[in-house]
């Protein structure tokens, strides 16, 4: 397994796994143990607790304080998207893919002192439905029970659907239907495992025990989120949970992006969290390039565009739209053509399913080269809805805000008559998604939960997905074409058998609805970070970002 | 006299309740509110949501939400956030106050003492060169956009002349005084010079003409008859006259600043003040923390214009019976 | 601007009342040519105007360009070679684009190009057209409507004074910013419907109705003291005691003395209501993309501040010359109308 894993990795973190797996150079890491790593950011992430904080500003810092019963690899590069035994030493798969059966491991302690215990596991299994995690519905829905749990949360037990039995130290989950997915769902911060005494309701400000290398010693929205080591912890799984280099982790609110650079720049502090401003880009890129890292991500830029309502209730409209955006002229808005790269698909690069797939560009094929206006112009023609009135939405931040300008000027340019909005980040995800408000087209990103193609592609155009007059409506375009929703069923449940056949379909889907065009795909952009001079070992993982802890400011 | 002051608190407490009201209302009024969503987090389960807007009483009538919010902001402190959940809204205020508190009084520390100084330059070198010239001057600083001249500042301090002359500017943003005077100091120079400048110009031509006035007063002329020199008639008699006007003016937009008017101060040099907070409370409509600091905001104008008037009502008799 | 002051007297005996009416603006129109500051200061505001008005002319026929749609892929020239409006960074990482700055070459981007590669000069001729299409519309509003409250106010007193002097009161209590945002967020997220009249999200009307609301207080007040004060005057209780109505007394009496100090207010209204245009676009929530004023334009500076300054600085330049130009002269005209004025300078 180790040297399976050391051909994937990067050499950053080949490195690191030496160092630990061998234990020979143990006295260069004892050396860079220690010291406090200042991370910053703008502003707060919200609640702290890790069954409802939705945020990746928080997301990456539980990798190292919370565990599930698995964990994605803590590794560079595509490695982090194995799934591995975490708090569970081992799992079996039973009655078809309905019944999952875990092994505890014997002698992890919480950072209260605490030793987990199955009923620590059954109980954060219900929290999920009684803090109402966002993803209680989406994720967790399959397990039996859960139908009683999302209608009356208070009184939430899962029975029959998740069991613990203290004798054998194992906990069973049931499902209503074989979920090949659910490891990943078992992954993810809503599925850590906590004390069964924590509070059912949101935790808000105060932090909860974990299970991780390290504890959120203090947190104050205003000021500052400071991590410690955990004193109980000791590494039982190195992919899972590896021990941390930093005696502390900090992360501080209230800098300017801008302000941030700046003190990263002089030593003040490590890394920020917030994308840095445009006019510091070539800055970093020269005089910081060796503290500047650049790592694709499995995402992407994109603009819904309503299929209910005019006119993009035209497909012709759709299409005039993909084939007459300039990806390189957005790319150029994002920071330049090292920070992104052109897109016209859904699925990202790298991503399970993927093929490369772009028919809206001047020689339609694999790859995007070049706009092809004159044909937009054509599609907006024959659609009949020349001189048809667009308002563009967008975030108002300095990247979608421009995003949403561009498109304008584009839509403009081949015959409609647009003008850009720009609305708060904190509603540009949520107000788009409602029917009530007629949002035609807007700017959207989409970054992945876990890597399966459904969670691009049946979560953002699937049927499921769209809840005319909700808030909760996450198929923007409001999507739902019967003929395709029925082949990411049958896509989902070819997964239980076998990843690679289901994932050619999900291919086939991707394309088609690429060709549909409920989006006009942007771009796939690349993530920055910027650290400080002494910070070493950087590790990147493609799902949860940098491992903050694996690297040593000593 | 405490019929008066009686008058004012009532007048005080229903402004404060209507601006509440309407507060509430206009963000009733505005799409996209419904904080269930964001609360509940990315493509939430209907389900989820319809509980999370139970448990937030958003499913309840207006007035009792209101009732509501009010009570959880005043009686039990303890009223969260929509945005980021679990954080409570009155320590936001209480630590927004001091940025702003120290961000205004450099500020007014600055305008008084300069514009008192251009104010009776002007006024005593009325109709000369000196005159035309300070006033210009004041001129200039009142027509510049506040923001525009927070970023030149910043563009010349953290940028253009960073290298020499400004090495010494910290970075934009606030530090505590409790953690470091002089560092609190440095970070608050240039926003206090920059807020002033405007406040410079006006106060310096309502001095200005104060003073020309009070010359022409029937006291004054007697007081120079009297073979005072005409500096002590300036400064006895000219000057503490004249003060009234700029004191009672100086209440009022001390009080607006204070309540959050230094928004675009704040905002342009990265200063998490009050101004600041509401302006993000708005533009992420955050209610609980809209309603918190537009209160606060209003209670300080409302306080300042009560406090003017009352010290109006002690000097002159007339005004207690308008 | 001060040797006026011991001159006027008419105004305000108010003796002969056919004589005020006629000759007080002919007499304020010869102090106000006589002063020399005030006619440069109107000189120097005409030839904003005039420029501004020439937006189009400029961007047709001597920039060549359409200041309202991006340009991010196109080139221009520079000295005689064609150069890329947005030049992507080639050294080190290469991360990074840079609008290109300043040409001073009137026909190929005079200020340079802004983050979408628009030419700043352009945008700055067509956003000043909407700064004082903004400023005016709304500082007439205030005006009108100021002088309509006011005047209501303090010529009925007793309930209607009771009920607007509140209403102004909570509008006043408002720090002004901040209601402007308040609305700003509601209408421009939506939009406005009432009956025939629709404004879209993207309206100039928005910004110039929330403008104009907001600063009615400032007005109103001072000119429902004034209507005060002239009920209380002799020749408005002699008027009474003659018999006349109610309506006669207003339209002859209360009127004429509001109007002036409407006039007088008006320029420095106007001042402000441009700054605060500015403000509002600044803070992205005024004039809306892709439609530009000196505010927005400033906001779209303040991205490329330190690489590209002349962004933000010109329009800043503009506005401030055009409000200090408004300011000198709105002090010629207070005056030259009623120079023993004493108004109160709001910020």
């Amino acid at each position: 397994m180790v040297r399976n894993r050391r051909a994937l990795l990067a050499v950053v973190a080949a490195a690191l796994v030496a160092v630990v797996a061998t234990g020979s150079s143990g006295a260069t890491a004892q050396s860079h143990r220690g010291g406090t790593l200042k991370l910053l950011a703008n502003a707060a992430g919200g609640t702290l607790d890790p069954q409802v904080n939705y945020t990746l500003q928080y997301w990456q810092l539980y990798q190292a304080t919370y565990d599930g019963l698995l964990a994605f690899q803590k590794a560079g590069g595509a490695a982090a998207f194995n799934v591995v035994p975490d708090l569970a030493s081992s799992y079996t798969i039973k009655n078809g893919g309905k019944s999952w059966v875990f092994t505890l491991r014997k002698g992890i302690k919480f950072s209260n002192g605490r030793p987990v215990t199955v009923n620590d596991v059954v109980a954060s299994f219900r929290r999920i439905f009684k803090v109402k995690s966002p993803t209680a519905g989406g994720f967790y829905s399959g397990i039996v029970g859960a139908t009683a749990c999302l209608k009356t949360p208070a009184t939430c037990t899962l029975k029959g659907g998740v069991s613990g039995d203290a004798k054998t130290n194992t906990v069973t989950i049931n499902l209503t239907a074989p979920d090949a997915e659910f490891k990943f769902k078992l992954a993810v911060p809503h599925a850590s495992i906590l004390p069964a005494s924590a509070p059912s309701s949101d935790a808000g400000t105060k932090p909860i025990p974990g299970t991780g290398a390290y504890y959120f010693a203090s947190y104050d929205p205003n000021k500052e989120l400071v991590m410690k080591r955990n004193p109980y912890f000791h590494q039982w799984s190195q992919a899972a949970q590896p021990d941390g280099y930093p005696d502390q982790i900090t992360q501080s609110f209230g800098l300017t992006v801008e302000a941030q650079v700046t003190a990263i720049e002089n030593g003040q502090a490590d890394w920020g969290y917030d994308f840095p401003p445009a006019d510091r880009l070539n800055e970093l890129g020269t005089k910081y390039a060796a503290q500047t890292h650049l790592t694709p991500l499995t995402a992407f830029w994109y603009a819904p565009m309503n299929v209910n309502i005019p006119p993009f209730n035209n497909l012709k409209a759709r299409q005039a739209v993909n084939y007459a955006i300039d990806r390189n002229a957005l790319i150029k808005i994002f920071g330049g053509s090292k920070l992104a790269t052109p897109s016209c698909q859904v699925l990202p690069p790298g991503f399970p399913g993927y093929k490369p797939y772009c028919p809206y560009t001047k020689n339609p094929g694999s790859t995007w080269s070049a706009p092809d206006v004159a044909k937009a112009k054509q599609l907006v023609a024959q659609s009949g809805e020349k001189g048809a009135k667009v308002v563009v939405i967008s975030a108002n931040d300095e990247v979608q805000k421009a995003v949403g300008v561009y498109l304008a000027s584009v839509l403009n340019e081949i015959g409609f008559k647009a003008t850009a909005k720009a609305i708060s980040g904190n509603i540009a995800f949520t107000y788009p998604q409602n029917t009530k408000n007629h949002v035609q087209i807007n700017v959207q990103q989409w970054y992945q939960d876990y890597p399966a193609a459904s969670d691009f592609l049946h979560i953002l155009f699937g049927c499921e997905s769209f809840h005319p007059g909700s808030d909760s409506s996450i198929n923007m375009a409001g999507f739902c074409d019967k003929a395709i929703n029925a082949q990411m069923h049958q896509a989902l449940k070819m997964e239980v058998t076998s990843f690679p056949k289901a994932n050619a379909l999900w291919s086939k889907i991707d394309r088609e609805v690429t060709d549909q065009a409920p989006m006009a795909t942007m771009f796939t952009p690349k993530h920055l970070d910027f650290v400080s001079k002494r910070v070493g070992n950087f590790v990147f993982s493609k799902q949860f970002y940098w491992l903050v802890d694996q690297s040593w400011v000593q | 006299m405490l019929r008066f002051v009686l008058r004012r608190f009532v007048s005080m407490i229903f402004v404060l309740f209507s601006i509440s009201v309407l507060s509430f209302l206009i963000f009733f009024a505005t799409p996209g509110v419904d904080p269930a969503a964001r609360i509940a987090g990315r493509n939430a389960d209907q389900r989820t949501l319809a509980a999370v807007r139970h448990d937030f009483g958003l499913d309840r009538p207006l007035p009792i939400r209101y009732a509501l919010m009010m009570k959880k902001l005043f009686i039990t402190r303890d009223l969260t956030s929509y945005v980021n959940r679990g954080a409570k809204v009155i320590p936001q205020v209480t630590q927004a106050a001091p940025v702003t508190l120290s961000l205004v009084f450099g500020a007014a520390v600055i305008w008084v003492v300069v514009s008192i100084a251009m104010g009776m330059l002007a006024g005593v070198f009325r109709g000369t060169w000196i005159d035309t010239a300070v006033m210009i001057v004041g001129l200039i600083g009142i027509s510049m956009p506040v923001f525009w001249l927070g970023e030149v500042v910043n563009l010349i301090t953290q940028s253009r002349l960073h290298g020499s002359v400004f090495s010494w500017v910290p970075p934009l943003g606030y530090i505590p005084f409790s953690q470091s005077p002089w560092g609190w100091f440095k970070s608050l120079l240039f926003p206090w010079l920059t807020l002033s400048i405007l406040y410079i110009g006006i106060y310096a031509r309502v001095l200005r003409s104060a003073i020309v006035e009070a010359q022409e007063e029937d006291y004054v002329r007697t007081a120079r008859a009297k073979g005072l020199t005409e500096r002590r008639v300036l400064f006895r008699h000219a000057l503490r006259t004249s003060l009234v006007g700029f004191v009672s003016l100086f209440g009022l937009d001390f009080g607006a600043l204070v309540g959050g008017g230094a928004l675009l101060t704040e905002v342009v040099f990265g200063l998490h003040g009050v101004g600041k907070l509401t302006f993000d409370s708005l533009q992420n409509l955050d209610l609980p923390v809209i309603l918190a600091t537009v209160i606060y905001a209003a209670f300080f104008v409302v306080a300042a214009n009560a406090v003017v008037d009352l010290v109006y009502a002690w000097l002159d008799p007339r005004v207690r019976r308008a | 601007m001060s040797d006026l002051i011991v001159e006027e007297v008419p105004a305000q005996a108010g003796g002969d009342l056919a004589l005020v009416a006629a000759s007080p603006w002919r007499l304020a129109r010869r102090r106000l040519l006589r002063n020399r500051v005030a006619m440069a200061m109107a000189g120097l505001l005409a030839v904003i105007v005039v420029l501004c008005l020439l937006a189009p002319v400029y961007a047709h026929d001597v920039a060549h360009t359409d200041p309202f749609s991006s340009n991010l892929d196109g080139t221009t020239i520079v000295n005689g070679k064609s150069v890329p409006v947005m030049e992507s960074s080639t050294q080190g990482l290469g991360l990074g684009v840079t609008p290109i700055g300043p040409t001073w070459d009137l026909h190929h981007y005079f200020l340079g190009a802004d983050g979408q590669g628009r030419d700043v000069a352009a945008r700055l001729l067509y956003g000043g057209r909407n700064s004082l299409l903004i400023g005016t519309s709304a500082a007439l509003i205030t005006c009108i409507l100021a002088v309509l409250i006011g005047v209501v106010a303090g010529f009925f007193g007793g309930l209607v004074d009771g009920v607007l002097s509140r209403l102004l009161d909570v509008v006043w209590a408002f720090p002004v910013y901040l209601l402007a945002i308040s609305l700003s967020t509601v209408l421009i997220s939506r939009g406005f419907s009432l009956g025939p009249l629709h404004l879209t999200s993207g309206s100039l009307l928005l910004p110039i109705t929330i403008i104009g609301l907001v600063y009615i207080p400032y007005v109103a007040r001072p000119i429902r003291g004034e209507v005060l004060s002239l009920r209380r005057r002799e020749f408005v209780e002699a008027a009474i005691g003659l018999g006349a109505s109610n309506w006669r007394l207003l339209w002859s009496e209360i009127l004429p003395n509001v109007v002036t100090t409407a006039i007088v207010l008006f320029p420095l209204m106007l001042a402000i209501d441009m700054l605060t245009e500015a403000a509002l676009s600044f803070l992205s929530i005024g004039v809306q993309e892709p439609k530009a004023s000196w505010g927005t334009i400033i906001l779209d500076g303040q991205d490329v501040l330190y690489t590209r300054p002349a962004v933000a600085l010109a329009p800043g330049i503009a506005i401030a010359l055009t409000v200090l130009a408004l300011n000198v002269l709105g002090d010629g005209i207070r005056d030259a109308l009623d120079p023993r004025a004493k108004l109160r300078r709001t910020d």
